[in-house]
């Protein structure tokens, strides 16, 4: 993704910088989705429930012009080296960003559920791992644009901080429910909100992984290890 | 047919040194001039045997220089100097007692556009071997039958050209010519051969079928492949050797270095990039 020279086939050039346009623009609209669904919940703000709800269409559409764009890419230019990594990377991040879109929407799902009822306070509890989620996302995508490997693997160590976060909260979770068991049902949608934060983590953690494959060509999926002169 | 290159005696007969390795073509601080001008720079390559290596690079590059010095075919230019070792099974071709003839057995050579004679399909392939063998040795009409044969079979020719091979082999296809040059090696028992870009003059159906043939016959030769056509180094060579401006830049096996070239200069090259 950092490959500062230019093609001598300017048709190829651009359609490389438009796969990364698109890449870049799917990714702000799944962050400012995924930020909005914390706004549906925390401030009980329906209507942020429901802009992320509609704008999910936007997102698969844009997942679905990455994938048709890269394979027309590898159709038409018969891409190597770091334009290939480039271009698969690219389609598996855009794949892993739809997947943050759809914690987003179950997410945004919940907490208009949770709204009709009266506030519960534990809401508040979520904040944190959606801060941590966000940040793991944020940086992944950072990494992935800058071709940064260094970051890229601190990002996918940082996820085990967001895995044991949630944990924490979900055993917190499941105590204030005994407590309370009339709010069940609310309980149980944070429960499964908390789930949404945590699998954003792992994709972050995809992308990362993809992140490093597009730059140093190394595939560090299920415990394979960047070499250690990398 | 022996099927195993690295047991063959070498080039030119004489006996190869001792630690030679397993390599087939191995080279040493190559210096290639035509007259004054420096075509090769220190080229240090090994070459396994029984598999493809293709050579790839801008034009200019000393690719078919390289080649071509593999069998010292360069030197029918004249005024050609070449310093440093280039060793074939051991054998260091520059050595006094290397003798030509027997090292263009040993090294065959397929061009660009198909070259066959204008004599017969059959004359065409025992051609080589009636030149590099004294009459006496040379066997009776049925030995040759069978040598034609088994050379043609080799090329997957042997159908299409069982009846008719007193024809002209000018009167073959470009493919079916290519093919037959090929073939008109095998008699001679080659152990390398050199091809300098073998599908350019062919259509498509035609590169399709050479690169298969080729494929088919790096179980039994160490080939080595000049290709302008980068998806033909893909699809048909195991190494790559990319060269520029005379030097070798990098040489990997064909999936890495279209993957993950290590050297910039080679990734421009393959990606299509400049600045």
């Amino acid at each position: 993704m950092s490959n500062d020279s230019t093609h001598i086939l300017g048709n190829f050039q651009k359609a490389l910088d438009d796969l990364q346009a698109d890449l870049s623009r799917m990714a702000s609209l799944v962050e400012k989705n995924f930020d909005s669904a914390l706004r549906g919940l925390v401030g009980r703000d329906n209507n942020a429930c429901a802009e992320v709800i509609a704008d999910d269409e936007e997102i698969d559409q844009l997942e679905k012009k990455i994938d048709q764009d890269g394979l027309r890419i590898i159709m038409l230019y018969q891409p190597v080296a770091s334009d290939l990594r480039t271009v698969v990377s690219a389609m598996k991040v855009s794949s892993n960003l739809e997947r943050v879109a759809d914690q987003a929407v179950g997410i945004a799902k919940r907490a208009r559920k949770m709204n009709k009822n009266p506030e519960i306070p534990e809401a508040r509890l979520i904040e944190p791992l959606h801060e941590t989620a966000a940040k793991l996302l944020r940086r992944a995508m950072d990494a992935f644009r800058k071709g940064d490997v260094d970051a890229a693997v601190d990002v996918k160590r940082a996820d085990d901080e967001l895995d044991k976060a949630y944990k924490e909260l979900a055993k917190n979770l499941t105590r204030r429910m005994e407590g309370d068991p009339g709010r069940i049902k609310d309980y149980l949608d944070l429960q499964f909100i908390a789930r949404f934060l945590e699998r954003v983590g792992d994709h972050a953690k995809n992308i990362c992984e993809d992140a490093v494959f597009a730059e140093a060509a190394v595939d560090i999926r299920h415990g394979g290890e960047l070499p250690s002169d990398s | 047919m022996d099927s195993s290159t690295t047991s063959q005696a070498n080039p030119a007969g004489a006996s190869a040194p001792e630690g030679a390795g397993q390599m087939s073509i191995r080279t040493r601080d190559v210096d290639l001039f035509y007259g004054d001008f420096q075509a090769l720079f220190g080229v240090s390559v090994d070459i396994k045997p029984n598999i493809i290596t293709s050579l790839i690079g801008p034009s200019g590059c000393g690719k078919t220089t390289l080649l071509r010095s593999f069998n010292r075919i360069n030197e029918r230019y004249g005024n050609v100097t070449t310093r440093g070792t280039i060793e074939i099974l051991g054998k260091n071709i520059y050595d006094a007692d290397v003798s030509l003839p027997e090292l263009r057995k040993s090294v065959g050579m397929v061009f660009q556009r198909p070259n066959p004679l204008p004599i017969s399909i059959y004359e065409n392939i025992i051609f080589g071997l009636r030149s590099h063998t004294p009459k006496p040795e040379l066997g009776r009409r049925g030995d040759l039958d069978d040598i034609v044969e088994s050379a043609l079979r080799e090329v997957q020719l042997w159908e299409v050209t069982k009846n008719r091979l007193k024809d002209r082999a000018t009167t073959l296809t470009l493919e079916q010519q290519q093919k037959l040059c090929i073939a008109r090696l095998l008699p001679l028992k080659p152990q390398v051969i050199l091809m300098d870009e073998p599908c350019s003059a062919l259509d498509a159906d035609g590169i399709e079928r050479v690169e298969e043939l080729i494929s088919e016959l790096r179980e039994r030769f160490t080939i080595v492949m000049v290709t302008h056509n980068m998806g033909q180094a893909k699809r048909a060579s195991d190494e790559c050797i990319y060269m520029y401006l005379g030097k070798i830049i990098e040489h990997a096996p064909t999936a890495e270095l279209f993957l993950n070239p290590r050297e910039e200069q080679t990734a421009m090259y393959i990606e299509g990039r400049y600045g």
